[in-house]
Parts: structure tokens; sequence; C-alpha cells
């Protein structure tokens, strides 16, 4: 008796009260989140005035909306197959055909999920910068001075430069998670394959693809998750979502509508639309990219 | 016959070329905004934008000077270093126990537990910025480098849990149980003797997180008022913003070296057990 009441008391203990922080930080803001959705409140010493769905409404009606889902999608669908091809393309040939230098390509292309992200844009703003930027300099070595533009500033090439930066900030990761994966697969598959005759391709198509699927699912699902919920920092860091609102996304128009125009329950409105939208969008990759498991 | 593998093999070799190009260029566009940087860090503004590529005449190392003492980069460095190993200890600490329990005892609701932990994930962290931003300001706990840390801790905790009790799930038993007749408690195992079961997963767990915490942004901004109090995203971003300003390009290199270089030291001193932690089933589909 004394040794289950025992052990009852070491689960909570160790259950307890991580579970009420946990609570207390991220599932109480949820909750407080939607009921400010409610409200009109522009700040500390506003009252805050229950306007029911308005916030929603406005939602609807404002064009900036339209833009940033647009821009976040864009984002997420760049990211998803670039980083999904480039990471596949490095760890197919770092763990299967393990060229010299694998070891250091492996290390150093994991940069930039190091770094800080901070760093990250500074680096990036002044690379696609208009007077002193390496990309101006290099399309003017090469003899395309019609070219050289401000990357970031330009209405058609600001956001696919933000993208260029989230895929070379990206795909390290995913890179060694789909290391990790191919490396788990037994090699007999690949002798026997290559006995029955079938080429490098074939034994890609049908043994690594299939074997790593769970794995390529997962990272699918976690590009669209940090994308969504992400994306904006860089956006915030180099351009605020300008020229014109052609980078602003859902997360930077939230922040600047709670913490610059003090439109806090619009803002709290916004944040419930990135949740919808965020779980709408990995329930339907998880059914799109739904497989029968292979086992070997 | 002979010529078809004559064709294949040079259009291997020609594929082979091509990969191992790519492969060069890759690492080239990670290395050369880092290799850039910190070569301005050595010059003064002249050297930054007229030879950009040259190395430095003299090492201006005043910018170091510069960025510590007058741009405030040394006290943002301290701040983010209170906060970010805070933060970390704090996490173990939740997530340590938790993890254990539900890999290890199985009471009612240990599954329900985790699957909580994990949909929680999905939530967006930009919806949580409002109201705690409330809840703080109404508990009087705004501007502290602590609260900033704790928030971090537990932000992280699902990410932690997942990774430790897949680990924890990897390691037999049958130690634990030895322990347990060798008369050791249950605090016992939790804290002595799993931490050395475990040890590679903690560090996965600790580099992913130091990384994380090291470099955030939003939070700092929202939750930290005071410029004392300021941590090195939000300094550096500031730096960044006023240096055309104030003609303080070297001070900001020197800066973003200061502030990029700790994390690139730890992840390369642990490289190999952060490697080996992803490649061991740490992130399992």
């Amino acid at each position: 008796m004394n040794q289950k009441r025992n052990r009852r008391m070491f689960v909570l203990f160790c259950t307890l009260p991580t579970l009420l922080l946990f609570c207390i930080f991220t599932i109480y803001p949820l909750f407080d989140g939607l009921y400010m959705s409610f409200f009109k409140w522009s700040g500390l010493s506003g009252r805050r005035t229950f306007i029911g769905l308005n916030n929603y409404l406005r939602l609807l009606k404002d064009p900036v909306i339209p833009r940033t889902i647009f821009n976040d999608y864009f984002l997420v669908a760049v990211k998803v197959i670039f980083i999904m091809a480039l990471a596949l393309l490095f760890a197919v040939v770092l763990a299967q055909l393990k060229p010299r230098g694998t070891a250091f390509y492996r290390f150093v292309y994991f940069f930039p999920n190091v770094m800080p992200v901070v760093t990250t844009a500074i680096l990036w703003t002044f690379i696609f910068s208009s007077n002193m930027g390496l990309l101006n300099a290099l399309l003017g070595a090469a003899g395309l001075d019609e070219l050289k533009r401000s990357w970031l500033g330009d209405l058609h090439t600001a956001l696919p430069c933000i993208a260029v930066v989230l895929i070379w900030a990206g795909v390290g990761l995913f890179m060694l998670m789909l290391m990790g994966a191919i490396s788990n697969i037994p090699r007999e598959l690949y002798e026997a394959a290559e006995i029955d005759g079938a080429g490098r391709w074939r034994q890609f198509c049908q043994i690594t693809i299939p074997l790593i699927w769970p794995q390529i699912k997962t990272s699918v699902v976690y590009i669209i998750t940090t994308t969504l919920n992400g994306s904006y920092v860089l956006v915030q860091l180099t351009t605020l979502g300008g020229p014109a609102n052609a980078t602003q996304v859902m997360g930077s128009y939230l922040y600047q509508q709670a913490f610059t125009n003090y439109n806090f329950g619009y803002a709290a409105a916004i944040g419930v639309m990135i949740l919808v939208l965020n779980l709408a969008t990995v329930l339907i990759a998880q059914l799109v990219l739904r497989r029968e498991k292979v086992e070997f | 016959m002979r010529g078809d593998t004559l064709i294949s093999c040079a259009g291997r070799r020609a594929a082979g070329v091509l990969l191992r190009g790519f492969l060069i260029l890759w690492a080239a566009a990670v290395i050369y905004p880092l290799l850039w940087m910190m070569i301005s860090s050595f010059k003064d503004t002249n050297g930054i934008f007229l030879s950009t590529w040259s190395l430095p005449d003299t090492l201006h190392l005043e910018n170091y000077v510069m960025a510590w003492v007058d741009y405030k980069v040394g006290q943002a460095f301290l701040n983010t270093l209170f906060v970010t190993v805070l933060a970390t200890v704090l996490n173990l600490t939740m997530a340590i126990p938790a993890a254990y329990v539900i890999e290890r005892y199985a009471f009612r609701g240990n599954r329900v537990l985790m699957n909580f932990y994990l949909t929680a994930m999905m939530i967006p962290a930009c919806m949580g910025w409002i109201p705690l931003y409330f809840l703080l300001f109404r508990l009087n706990l705004l501007d502290n480098l602590a609260v900033l840390s704790l928030i971090y801790a537990v932000g992280k905790l699902p990410f932690s849990i997942y990774i430790l009790s897949s680990f924890i799930g990897s390691v037999p038993v049958t130690l634990e149980e030895a322990s347990i007749i060798d008369g050791m408690s249950r605090c016992g195992i939790l804290f002595r003797l799993l931490p050395q079961l475990i040890r590679s997963g903690i560090i996965t767990v600790v580099v992913m997180n130091v990384i994380q915490f090291w470099s955030e942004y939003f939070m700092a901004l929202i939750y930290i008022q005071t410029p004392e109090k300021k941590t090195l995203g939000v300094m550096m971003n500031l730096l960044s913003n006023n240096a055309q300003h104030q003609n303080a390009w070297g001070a900001l290199f020197a800066g973003l070296v200061i502030s990029t270089l700790p994390v690139i030291i730890i992840y390369a001193t642990l490289n190999k057990h952060v490697v080996k932690g992803m490649l061991e089933g740490a992130l399992k589909g």
C-alpha cells in the first residue's frame, strides 16, 4: 500500500509541476487569445469592448490579409519543394555515395541552422543590398548590369529573396534527418536490387523513397508548421513586411497590428486565423502524404 | 554492348563531377557570408565598402571594443548568456522527470500526456505574445530576464520531452531494476543513474535548445523593455538599424561575430553528439 502511494507521489512529482507551468504559459494564452479576439481593445489603459465577430468580419474585408495568406503559402510551397529536393539530394549523395569530404559537408551544411536568425537577416540584407551587395557585384562582373536592383526593395523580387534565405537556412536540418533514415536502410536491399539489374535511379525510387517515407512526411509537416509559425521573424528583421506589404506574412502583420497599432483584439483574431490555417494545412498534408507503411 | 557501358561510364563520371561541383558550391554559399562577416569585423568602414574582397590592411580591433562597450553588445551578451543558461537548466529540470515517467511508468494517461504535449507543439508562438504580455503585466513580471528564461524553457518542453523519452525508451530497463535491488530510491535513479544513461540525448536536447534560446528575437523584444536588459538579437537589430546613421559598420560586424561565434563553437565541439543523436532515432518518423 505504502509502495503504491510512494509510486503515485513520484509520478505526480515528476509530471504535475511541469504540466501546470506548461498550461500557464501555453494553454492559457491560447484560450485567452481566443477570448480576446471578440473584443475591441487598444491596450493597457483602454477598455475592452465586446464586439462579437466584428474582428473576424474585419479580417474578411482587410485587403492586406489575402496578401499575407498568399505570401505565407508561397513560402510554404517554395520551401517544401526546394528544401526537400536539396535535402534529399545531399542526404542520398552523402549517405550512399560517400564522396571525399562527407564529414566536412555534413558539418558545414548545418551552420545556417545554428546561426542566430538576426545574423542571417543582417548578412543577407547586405548580400541583397543595392549599392554594396554581393549579388549586384556578381551581376556587374558578369556584365548583367540591367539586372541590378535593390533586391529586397523591389516589389517583384522581395518575396522570392526571402524564400531563398529561408531555404538556405533550412536545408541542413532536414538533410541530417534524411541521412539518418537512409543509413538505417539495410545494405542487402540494394545488393539484391543490383543483382536484379536495377539501376541507381530505380533503387532510389523503389527502395530509398518508400523506406524513408515516414521521415519525408515528418519533414514536410515540420516545414509547413515552422513556416506558418516562424517565417515572420526573418520578414520582420529584413523588410518589415515591405515594400507595400509585398513580403508581409500573417505573423508579422499580427505583430504590427498588436504592438505598433495597438489593435490587440484584431491581432488576436489574426492569431486564431494562423492557428486554424496551420491545423488545417497539416491535416491536409497528412492525408495527402499518407502511404502504406513499408517494413523491412 | 561495350559502347553502351562506355557511354554510361562517361555519363556517370560527368554526373559525379556535376554533383561534386554542386556540393562545393553549396558549402561556399554557407561559408561565404560567415567568412565575410569575420573579415569585415577587422576592417574600418572604407575597408568594408571599398575593398570588399581583400583582407584587412591592419586589424581594426577597436571595432570589438566599440561594439562591446559603446554599443552595449557586451551587456547584451551577458544577458543572453544568463537567459540561455537558465532556460536550458530549467528546461532539463522539467523535461527529464516528465519524459522518464511518461516512458517508464505505465500510469493512467501517460499516452494522453505525451500526445497533449505533441499536439501543443502546433500552437503558433505568435498567438501567445499578446495574452502573455498582459498576464506578465498584471503579475508585474514584465522586463524580467528570469521570467523570459522560464517562458523559453516551458515553450521547448514538448520538443525536449519527445526527444528524451525516445532516448530513455532505447535504454534497457535492466540497469534501473538492478539499482532498485541495490536499494537505490526512485529519486536516486532519476537524478543520478538516468542522466548517465541518456547522456547523448541530453546533449542533443541541450545543443538544439541553446541554439534556439540564444537567438530568440520576438519574445525578447516584446517582454523586455529596459535597454540594459536587452538580449543580443534585439540589440544587434538595433545596432544594424543605427549603423548607417552612426557609421558604425565595423562595430556592427564585430557585434555579429560576438553573437554568432558562441553557438558555432558549441555546435562544432558537440557536433558528433548532435549528429549521433539525430541519427540514432531522435527524430523518428
